[in-house]
This record gives C-alpha cells, sequence and structure tokens, in this order.
C-alpha cells in the first residue's frame, strides 16, 4: 500500500506577537471611552454600564459611543485606523467596546 | 485591538458563545488573550428587563476586571509546524482520517498534499513559493503561494488553475472585500465568477448546470476557496466560522463569454472597473438566493417586471447595507440564462437599459423596508424612517419621497447596484437573483494573470 508523506495545509504567522496594554489599578478618576457596532442593543446597554460604573467609582468620566460614531459601518476600516490618535486625543484611561454577538 | 496598539486597556462584551471567535480574532493580530465581558445568553432574545438584569449582576463586573487585572497569557513559545514539515504519514485513508480529526478539510477525500506533489503543482508557474499574496487578517497567517498550492493539491485542482486562485487570494487579502467577516452568524457564502476568453479552456462550464457540482474546474477551484478559508484563514466551527446555517460550498459561476460577446454586453466584472476582454475573477459573498422561474415573454417590457419582482423577494433583513451595517452596499446580482439576455439586447437594450428597469421594478413597499432593517432584526440602531433618512441625506431622495407607508421604495440606491451576469442554459428562461452581504465579502474583481512568474529567474 503507498504510503504518503503530508505537508501542513495551514500556514506560518505573518503578525507580530503584541502584549495587551497594562491593566489600571482603578477606575476612579478615569477616562473610559465606550466604542459600539450600531448593533445588538449597544444604545440600551451602555447607559446602563455608564450608570453602574459612575456608581461604584469615583470621578470616572465617560466618552459616550456617539463620539467615534459607528465602527462597524461601511467606513470601519477608515475610523478603526484612526482609532489610536482618536483615543490618545482625548486622554482615555480604558475602552470598552461592544456588541459582538 | 486598535486600543490596546495605542497602550489603552481594553474589554470586549461579547454575547454568550462568541469567548472562542473573539479570541481567535485575537490571535490573528498577534494577542494571545485580551479580556472580554461575556454576557448571559443573546441579548437579542431576551427582554429588557431580563437583559438589564443579567448586564447588571454579571457583565459589569466583567468589564471591571477585564480593564483592571491582567489576563493570564500563554508561552510565547509557537508550536505550530513549519511549511515543509511532515504532518502525517500513512495511506490514503490514514491521511484522510488525520486531517479529518484535524479539521483540515471539508468533509471530502483530499488528495494527500506531498511535498513532492505541491511542488509539481508549482514547478511551471515560475513563483517564488514562499511568496505571500497578503496576510489573512482573520488568522494573521501568511498567504504564501505554497499555502495556495498545498490547498490546491487537497482540492484536487490542475496547476494552470494557479493563476485564478492567486488572484482569488488577492481578493481575500484585499481590506475592501472585508474577508474576516467570512464567519458571521447570518452564514453567508462566498461566490466566485470568472468571465474572460479563457475560462471555457480553462475547463469552467458555464451552460447547463453551471451552479452544480459536476464540472471539474467550477467544482474544484470553489472547493479550493472553502478549504483555503478554514485552513489558512482560519473559519473552522472553533475558530472563527459562527455561521449559525451555511451554505455548500458555492460553485464557480463562469460567465457566457460568447453570448457576451455577441450581444455587445461587458462581463460583470467590467461593470465593477475591470478590463473588458480579460480574464476576470469577480467574488462576493451571497446571502439570499431566488430562482426566478420560467420567464414568460418575448420583448424585454413582458419580462423585465417578473425579473425585477424576484430580486425583490430576495431582499431582505440585508436591506441593512443600504443603510445600517453598511452603507450604500445592497448590490443584487441577477443571473441571466443567455436567452434572456438575448431578448434584451436584441430589442436593442444594453445592460444600462436593463439595469434601470430594475430599479424601477425592484421595490417593496416603505414600511416593509423599514421593518427588515429595524423592527424585525434590529440591525439599523435607532429604528429611523426612509423619509427621515432621506432628509439627513443619509439615503437617496428616491427614499423620501412621501412619508406614506405603503410607498414602493427601490431595493437599491440606484440602477448601477443591480449587478448583472450572462450564464446557464442558453435556451431555458430561467434567472437567478441573489442578495449580497455588503461590506461583510463585498464585490471585488481582479484580473486574471497567465504570464509565468519570473521570481525564480535569476538575474546578474
Amino acid at each position: 500500500m503507498t504510503s504518503y508523506d503530508v505537508v501542513w495545509p495551514r500556514s506560518p504567522q505573518g503578525v507580530q506577537r503584541q502584549r495587551q496594554a497594562p491593566r489600571l489599578p482603578d477606575l476612579g478618576g478615569r477616562t473610559i471611552a465606550f466604542l459600539w457596532d450600531y448593533v445588538f442593543r449597544g444604545d440600551e446597554l451602555f447607559p446602563v454600564l455608564e450608570k453602574a460604573l459612575a456608581e461604584r467609582f469615583d470621578g470616572i468620566q465617560i466618552i459616550g459611543y456617539e463620539e467615534f460614531g459607528n465602527l462597524h459601518g461601511a467606513d470601519e476600516k477608515e475610523r478603526v485606523g484612526r482609532l489610536p490618535d482618536d483615543l490618545r486625543s482625548r486622554g482615555v484611561d480604558a475602552v470598552v467596546s461592544g456588541m459582538g454577538c | 485591538m486598535a486600543a490596546e496598539s495605542a497602550g489603552i486597556p481594553s474589554v470586549s462584551i461579547v454575547c454568550e458563545g462568541f469567548e472562542g471567535q473573539a479570541a481567535a480574532t485575537a490571535r490573528g493580530h498577534g494577542y494571545d488573550d485580551l479580556p472580554l465581558a461575556v454576557t448571559i445568553g443573546h441579548v437579542d432574545a431576551q427582554s429588557y428587563d431580563d437583559m438589564v438584569a443579567n448586564f447588571v449582576t454579571d457583565t459589569v463586573e466583567r468589564v471591571i476586571a477585564g480593564l483592571t487585572s491582567a489576563t493570564e497569557v500563554a508561552s510565547g513559545e509557537s508550536d505550530q509546524p513549519s511549511a515543509l514539515e511532515i504532518v502525517a504519514s500513512g495511506s490514503i485513508d490514514e491521511i484522510n482520517r488525520v486531517f479529518i480529526e484535524r479539521g483540515w478539510t471539508d468533509g471530502h477525500p483530499v488528495i494527500p498534499p506531498t511535498r513532492d506533489r505541491v511542488e509539481a503543482f508549482l514547478a511551471d508557474s515560475g513563483h517564488d513559493p514562499w511568496k505571500t499574496v497578503g496576510v489573512a487578517t482573520s488568522s494573521g497567517q501568511d498567504m504564501t503561494i505554497w499555502s495556495i498550492a498545498v490547498n490546491a493539491v487537497m482540492a484536487g485542482c490542475l496547476p494552470e488553475h494557479l493563476p485564478v486562485l492567486i488572484a482569488i487570494a488577492e481578493i481575500l487579502a484585499d481590506p475592501g472585500y472585508g474577508a474576516e467577516h467570512s464567519g458571521n452568524t447570518t452564514g453567508a457564502d462566498a461566490q466566485i465568477i470568472v468571465s474572460g476568453p479563457n475560462t471555457q479552456s480553462l475547463g469552467f462550464n458555464h451552460g447547463p448546470g453551471a451552479l452544480r457540482e459536476g464540472t471539474h474546474a467550477n467544482t474544484a477551484v470553489a472547493r479550493w476557496l472553502r478549504l483555503y478559508q478554514r485552513n489558512v484563514l482560519g473559519f473552522t466551527a472553533d475558530e472563527h466560522d459562527k455561521a449559525t446555517f451555511g451554505n455548500a460550498t458555492r460553485i464557480v459561476l463562469a460567465e457566457d463569454t460568447e453570448c457576451l460577446r455577441e450581444i455587445g454586453w461587458d462581463p460583470l466584472s467590467a461593470q465593477l472597473g475591470a478590463p473588458a476582454g480579460e480574464d476576470t475573477v469577480t467574488m462576493a459573498r451571497l446571502n439570499s438566493g431566488t430562482i426566478i422561474g420560467s420567464v414568460f415573454g418575448s420583448t424585454p417590457g413582458e419580462i423585465v417586471a417578473y425579473l425585477g419582482n424576484g430580486i425583490a423577494r430576495t431582499a431582505a433583513w440585508d436591506l441593512t447595507h443600504v443603510y445600517g451595517l453598511g452603507q450604500d452596499q445592497f448590490q443584487p446580482l441577477l443571473v441571466l440564462s443567455p436567452i434572456l439576455a438575448r431578448t434584451f439586447a436584441n430589442a436593442g437594450w444594453s445592460k444600462a437599459d436593463v439595469q434601470a428597469a430594475l430599479f424601477e421594478h425592484a421595490q417593496i413597499p416603505a414600511i416593509t423596508f423599514e421593518r427588515m432593517i429595524g423592527e424585525w432584526s434590529n440591525l439599523t440602531a435607532g429604528r429611523r424612517r426612509l423619509a427621515e433618512l432621506a432628509e439627513s441625506g443619509e439615503v437617496p431622495p428616491v427614499y423620501g419621497e412621501s412619508d406614506d407607508p405603503n410607498r414602493l421604495v427601490p431595493v437599491a440606491t440606484c440602477p448601477e447596484r443591480f449587478l448583472i451576469a450572462v450564464a446557464g442554459d442558453p435556451n431555458r428562461t430561467n434567472a437567478y437573483a441573489f442578495s449580497n452581504d455588503g461590506p461583510h465579502g463585498w464585490w471585488t474583481t481582479r484580473t486574471v494573470d497567465h504570464t509565468p512568474a519570473s521570481d525564480l529567474v535569476c538575474s546578474i
């Protein structure tokens, strides 16, 4: 019976491994940005999250998803591409994104 | 990932069941793990009160933890084999068993991709096997010529198919196509469409059974795409594929180039900007399809209303690509059998004339349109009315000509959005309408370059 030695059908990783950003010790006094893809009830849940965080952390500032627009729309790549600069220029300390469903 | 790359900690809210895809997406961008705040169940199936209660008692804590607690990261060592490493040895039955177990096949038996076979597949191409077409944004894997050839051998493709496969890979690597969306839950699948003078000599069938398995080139090239999406782009159920149902592999559709030449119409790819007269590959992810059967009539006026109606019946939740998930990106495809195309052409109608007529006939009540994208699917935030969107310039004025909810509105924004291909049994009066998935596999076309590459030619 013929024997076959076969190679891997996948391919090596072409992206550099990344380290996640350092986490925050506390959310008090921090600026948190909400990012939304405009689906799956984010318009109902982000206000709930904002209220819950405000009750827990003194001085927390929220920048609403409206400030960044729909990150899953026709201009998704452009908006996401300029996001790092956009976040830095607004003094954002942390980001909550949604909704992946 | 954009935030993390800027040094800003992030957490992503995902519904239960999306953890695997989220982790795979992070890996594709080089992150071993990123924090998630998983909701209990799917938010769309919960009452407002239940959803909020679940969110407050559970998800909020996960959000806070994701921003304040470092995630345990696996060691940095990769256990992946190299491209030339032998990953299995044995009989054809044993090889196929291994490939099924490891998720490397579409469920059908494959031709064992031995190094000799892959090298023979590439031998006359002149391509450097290690040249990359791009990096798969979903998996982060290099899209090398070698990986294209390995999967081509598995699918049973012929070496002369390689230029077509490379053109398809280029489309997958094109950010405008949006290959990373290929596992979305609604489960559209890619349709490859080939046009041009050499499609017949490459063995593609454009005639009877144009979309049915049975012709080697149409079947094998389409199968290659499925295998490549699994193995190199990572669209398997335990990685990126979240299709609720999905479809069987869509067989390559070849246009009837001879009919197009005779009636003086350009191929589909020319509608998308490719030069007419060249071999091209066009691709988009398609949702629903509607067969428009037994089209009766001998004049354009007699047949176009039924064809437009067929497109209208195909358009549904995906109208959110007119406004919502997409923006002016609902671009349906009408495949006409040659006899129907000739009925238009014999009466002096150009493709543009047909498009203009389809725009007039592919219409639905405004209230149905609004329900499809809003009330019934919740895919367009805010449930805004078409008249309001027209007033603000977010959709064309044709959607806001009155506030009568029963007024008819077009399913696409302008005549040019109606794409037309010609294929199928030349003597049958049937057509096929397809809806597209907007930016989640956007219409993209490439010219097929049959010229042998000069990558391996020595230069002094």
